[in-house]
């Protein structure tokens, strides 16, 4: 292999069986055989198996770091668990070079009893780090988790921010070739995930190559330039970042962008319907006419275009906008009945619109999540209305637009 | 005063951009917003000097390649031995801790032990045949020896189930548990050996010279239980009928070792006892620290070569097991 190649995925397969009783037993027949050295007639399903992963091939340079999406189920963990030696493919090859590091849920192995300093030799050690470079590194952990005072007292009395801080500081301090990120990202506070992500930069930088799983496709467009999204353990396509999560959510929500920014959602079954659908998200200006995305400083209307099927007195809409940052921080959170406006929607079709009288959102990439609502019951979602806001002017460093006027007063002495 | 307004000042100019008036690209705009270092693909860096060792996963089996699993056999050992010595230290810390009564767990179920049979014989409701040295001093010994069988025999078990998630998430050495295991049955056994010397001093128990032997047959007598442990340490996190088992033969197992009664000359039950392995290496132990005549060396050679032999081949099973054992328990 390649020495720039730090990992070469080579169509790799994983067959699971969900029924406890029979997956028990077809473990201990698969210890069975690997015992006697049989080969496992592995490419075909056993009764009440399934293809976890089916098929699956790609590679990974040094220093190069992949996004893996995917919904619940795709297997995209057991993907990250075969990577990382704890279980065997079932057929293929992956072959990695260099030590590989989980970036697993917090503080796996801690013991509540022992102290701050205690659990990180342990948990160093778990993670494959000789006690000379534990020694070597303790200050530099311990800075990153900012305990202070608490880092000798037990971790039972640690607030979850402070084991999730230590518990992360321990695995980015193991210097691997190849970090495993399941999911982890989203804990703690924004600073912190600052911090996180500033050291998961410079780790790259020295050649470590990632797999970042996870849900909130934000994180995976900031730190990944590609992606692999998996739908039910096989692999639908690889490629730039953008492209694999258009495809993506376009998949998983229904939903697809169309080249003016205007999200169109297919029809949904009858059954499922709970009276209005969502079936379009866009914006428009004041006469009505769609734009591609807001302009900062300009009125904006946000439409939400819905199929009406019985009438709704009682209705709300709340949009959610997100920054497409590293942590993805929220900007907005409009809700109509926090405004104390009640919207009656009558059958038929319908649109659903919030006027911005002028948008103070700064140019950039942000993600919507629209909601509407009978009461607290929530009738339809749209997770995901990616818009782009632009501006003729410059807008400088503010974070948000203040629509202002200036002029000189004289004040009679 | 004038130093923290300048800062301010600083923190307010801090280029805190959402990019440029033209930015339309999602990527770019990211790293931006948040005044997060962009992550550069990888740049030149100066070449490492050798590159890392490969590492392949297949589905074939190990057993195909001896030669590379027992070199991945004696890495793993060696890899295990700092990452034990930690855990060891996690374990032994965390189990003195949260006790009020830390060290005296380590002797309190044998004294209670002895002191209840020996109570029972001088009371007479059992009867014991004689033994070469005081009864209390006899039965306090063989009980230190024979919990320590039990705790290696139990450690990879419990130790194994304990470390569950830990299991299911990072792929360390596996033989680490267990090593750390050994390294606690020590702690544990050198406390009780306090004891031990503690009660001979009281009786004026002689000691043979033979006792500077003593540690080996021990040695022997953790390995046979480690040996069981170990084999049954993947399927006790498959089953749980491995634990109660484990805990109902252990409790069978007592009463077919001479630890509260003397070795037995004749009748069925004296052959009985006589093939378990288990008697063999308690009861050399014990001859060695104290009469140091070994009455039985022929068997125990033989148990203690078949257990060395047996373990190579349990560490085989175990390490070749518990991927498969692992992928069952899930994480």
């Amino acid at each position: 292999m390649d020495a720039a190649v730090t990992l070469r995925v080579e169509r790799v397969s994983k067959k699971f069986c969900r029924a406890l009783d029979r997956s028990l037993l077809y473990g201990v027949r698969d210890v069975i055989g690997e015992l006697t050295g049989a080969r496992r007639s592995a490419d075909t399903l056993r009764p009440g198996e399934f293809w976890a992963v089916r098929d699956v091939g790609f590679a990974l340079a040094r220093g190069e770091a992949l996004g893996l999406v995917g919904a619940n189920g795709a297997g995209k963990t057991t993907l990250l668990r075969m990577i990382g030696g704890l279980i065997r493919p079932d057929t293929g090859a992956i072959r990695v070079r260099g030590h590989v590091a989980p970036l697993i849920a917090f503080g796996a192995g801690f013991d509540p009893v022992l102290s701050g300093r205690e659990n990180v030799f342990a948990n160093m050690a778990i993670l494959g780090v000789a006690t000379r470079d534990i020694h070597r590194r303790f200050d530099e952990v311990v800075d990153f988790a900012e305990l202070g005072d608490a880092l000798d007292a037990p971790v039972q009395t640690y607030s979850s921010g402070m084991a999730a801080r230590l518990g992360f500081a321990c695995a980015v301090h193991t210097d691997p070739d190849l970090l495993l990120i399941d999911e982890v990202l989203a804990v703690g506070d924004a600073r912190f995930r600052q911090k996180c992500f500033q050291r998961l930069a410079r780790l790259r930088e020295g050649g470590t190559a990632f797999i970042l799983v996870s849900h909130n496709a934000h994180a995976v467009l900031n730190v990944c330039e590609r992606a692999v999204y998996l739908r039910a353990g096989e692999l639908v396509c690889e490629g730039p970042t953008p492209d694999v999560l258009l495809r993506y959510e376009a998949d998983d929500f229904g939903a697809a962008h169309d080249a003016r920014g205007r999200l169109e959602l297919p029809p949904k079954a009858p059954g499922e319907s709970l009276g209005v659908d969502v079936r379009a998200v866009f914006f428009a200006d004041d006469d009505g006419a769609p734009l591609a995305g807001p302009r900062t400083g300009a009125p904006a209307t946000l439409c939400v275009r819905c199929r009406v099927t019985r009438p709704v007195r009682d209705a709300s809409l709340t949009v959610v906008v997100n920054g497409m940052g590293g942590d993805a921080e929220r900007v907005l959170h409009l809700v109509s009945s926090a405004d104390r406006q009640s919207l009656s929607i009558p059958t038929g079709a319908v649109e659903l619109r919030v006027r911005w009288p002028w948008c103070g959102l700064v140019p950039g990439v942000y993600g919507a999540r629209v909601v509407v609502r009978e009461g607290m019951t929530p009738l339809d979602t749209v997770e995901s209305f990616r818009f782009t806001v632009r501006s003729s002017d410059v807008v400088g460093p503010s974070v948000y637009h203040q629509p202002r006027t200036w002029s000189v007063v004289p004040i009679g002495s | 005063m004038r130093a923290a307004r300048r800062r301010g000042l600083e923190a307010a100019c801090r280029p805190r951009v959402r990019a440029g008036a033209l930015l339309t690209d999602g990527t770019e705009a990211a790293g931006g917003a948040l005044g997060v270092e962009p992550i550069a693909p990888s740049r030149l860096r100066p070449a490492a000097p050798a590159p890392p060792a490969e590492t392949v996963h297949t589905p074939e089996s190990h057993l195909r390649h001896p030669l590379r699993l027992a070199r991945e056999m004696v890495g793993a050992l060696a890899a295990s031995r700092s990452l034990a010595w930690q855990l060891a230290l996690r374990d032994l810390r965390a189990q003195y801790r949260q006790s009020l009564l830390g060290v005296a767990w380590a002797f309190l179920p044998p004294v209670v032990l002895a002191a209840g049979f020996t109570l029972a014989s001088r009371g007479n409701v059992i009867r014991v045949g004689a033994t070469d040295i005081p009864y209390p001093a006899y039965v306090l010994l063989s009980t230190v020896l024979w919990q320590t069988f039990v705790e290696a025999l139990n450690g990879p078990v419990a130790g194994v189930a304990a470390a569950r998630s830990l299991l299911a998430r990072v792929a360390f050495p596996r033989e680490s548990i267990v090593l750390a295991k050994l390294v606690e049955i020590a702690a544990n056994l050198l406390v009780k050996l306090v004891l031990v010397v503690a009660v001979f001093w009281w009786y004026a128990v002689p000691v043979a010279p033979t006792v500077i032997a003593a540690p080996l047959a021990l040695a022997s007598l953790v390995l046979f239980g480690t040996l069981i442990g170990l084999l049954l340490a993947p399927f006790g996190l498959l089953y749980r009928d491995v634990g109660r088992g484990l805990a109902l033969l252990t409790g069978a197992w007592l009463m077919l070792t001479p630890v509260v009664y003397p070795v037995p000359t004749a009748g069925t039950f004296a052959t009985l006892v006589r093939w378990n392995p288990v008697t063999a290496l308690l009861v050399t132990t014990r001859e060695l620290a104290t009469t140091g005549v070994v009455s039985d060396p022929a068997r125990f050679a033989i148990v203690t070569a078949a257990s060395l032999l047996g373990l190579l081949v349990t560490w085989v099973v175990f390490r070749l097991a518990m991927p498969f054992v692992v992928e069952r328990v899930g994480s």
